[in-house]
């Protein structure tokens, strides 16, 4: 009986691990709703927007286990200010230097939840083949499931700052400033 | 006497202040109107318009100024080409009849020597609505480059789209308040 008990145990035990090992899904980036926005302080005065428009990358989300990793891949030569000869000037090699570094990453392992709200994503971020450990804020994360074209998305938007000179980015310091807000909309569809 | 010299410093006083009003143009690369609106209650999409001109009066000794904008509907863009194409439709900006989307203003409030608030109308798909845009960072520098001075600052407000007559996809939960913000920067002529 004792042992009958101890069996059952182990036995819902070993379901509830499978469960939580079975939850990982994946989610491809949704290209048409993933952006990265920044902003940059234009001589202490106005704010400065931009964009890189080409993300590609996938998450895995274990909403059970409240774990989850993600990888970004940004096109650094789909920048795109709105102004054409900003666009040229942030290609060139004083700024992003896109032709030698045409990639920037994002690639992160640690999901924070707060209760079942994904809350941050710590990753690593290289620039112009420097590295560096940052935190994305989670704001508004959510899933949703659509109906036309039937599928689950989930996504948020996300957001950080660093400071430009620590990836080598010093061109125009001091006039435009050192900070950038990155702000980061993300939808990606369940696979 | 006394009240043709009270008359006369009135009248210097105004010269004075006429005198003050300094007309500034729009730099269309330190410009733009940025739009975000929540997408299906998960992400925020943002687009922007990339042409616009105008000019901004700025009186700093009375306190006061105007201003004039002009957006062309048809430079929306949001990076995703087909959205752009959506938008520009007769479902959004019916960008073929309305090229046009144009900011008026003629009440700048202050805050000391800063601008705080500017009051006008937004003229969109043909339809003229109030609306207050609220400062933040207004500033005044001498552009090494241009060796102008250039006055700027970021703006927001939040427009309600169906009061233009812009109700498309509040049905599939498209939100009808759409947040703008709005970067300046206009040298001084």
């Amino acid at each position: 009986m004792f042992g009958a008990h101890c069996a059952l145990l182990a036995l819902l035990a070993g379901a509830a691990v499978s469960t939580v090992q079975a939850a990982p899904q994946e989610f491809a980036i949704d290209p048409a709703h993933t952006h990265v926005h920044w902003e940059i302080k234009h001589f202490g005065t106005s704010t400065s927007r931009g964009r890189f428009d080409a993300v590609s990358g996938g998450i895995t989300l274990d909403r059970a286990a409240r774990s989850g990793s993600a990888s970004l891949t940004i096109a650094t030569g789909s920048i795109s200010t709105g102004f054409a000869p900003f666009d040229g000037l942030l290609r060139g090699p004083y700024l992003l230097s896109t032709t030698e570094f045409p990639s920037a990453y994002f690639v992160a392992q640690r999901f924070s939840f707060d209760g079942d709200k994904l809350s941050a994503v710590t990753g690593d971020f290289t620039l112009r083949n420097v590295g560096k450990t940052l935190t994305l804020r989670a704001l508004n994360f959510a899933c949703r499931q659509d109906t036309e074209p039937a599928r689950e998305v989930c996504g948020g938007d996300f957001e950080t700052e660093f400071e430009r000179s620590a990836f080598g980015i010093t061109h125009s310091l001091p006039f435009v400033a050192d900070r950038v807000r990155v702000l980061i909309q993300i939808e990606a569809v369940r696979q | 006497m006394t009240k043709t010299l009270l008359a006369c410093l009135l009248a210097a006083g105004t010269v004075a202040a006429h005198a003050e009003a300094t007309t500034y143009a729009i730099d269309p690369s330190h410009t733009f109107v940025t739009f975000e609106a929540n997408h299906m209650g998960t992400s925020t999409l943002r687009g922007r318009f990339d042409k616009k001109e105008g000019s901004v009066v700025l009186d700093k000794a009375a306190k006061s100024g105007k201003a004039e904008i002009t957006i062309d509907a048809t430079s929306i863009d949001t990076g995703v080409a087909a959205l752009d194409t959506h938008l520009k439709s007769k479902d959004f900006f019916n960008a073929a009849e309305f090229g046009t989307a144009k900011f008026t203003a003629d009440k700048f409030a202050f805050t000391g020597d800063k601008v705080s608030e500017v009051v006008g109308t937004l003229t969109l798909l043909g339809k003229t609505q109030p609306v207050t845009l609220k400062a933040s960072n207004f500033n005044c520098y001498v552009n090494p480059m241009l060796k102008r001075e250039v006055c700027g600052g970021d703006f927001e407000t939040t427009i309600t789209r169906t009061q233009y007559g812009m109700s498309y996809g509040l049905a599939y939960g498209l939100p009808d308040n759409i947040h703008l913000l709005i970067q300046i920067e206009a040298v001084k002529q």
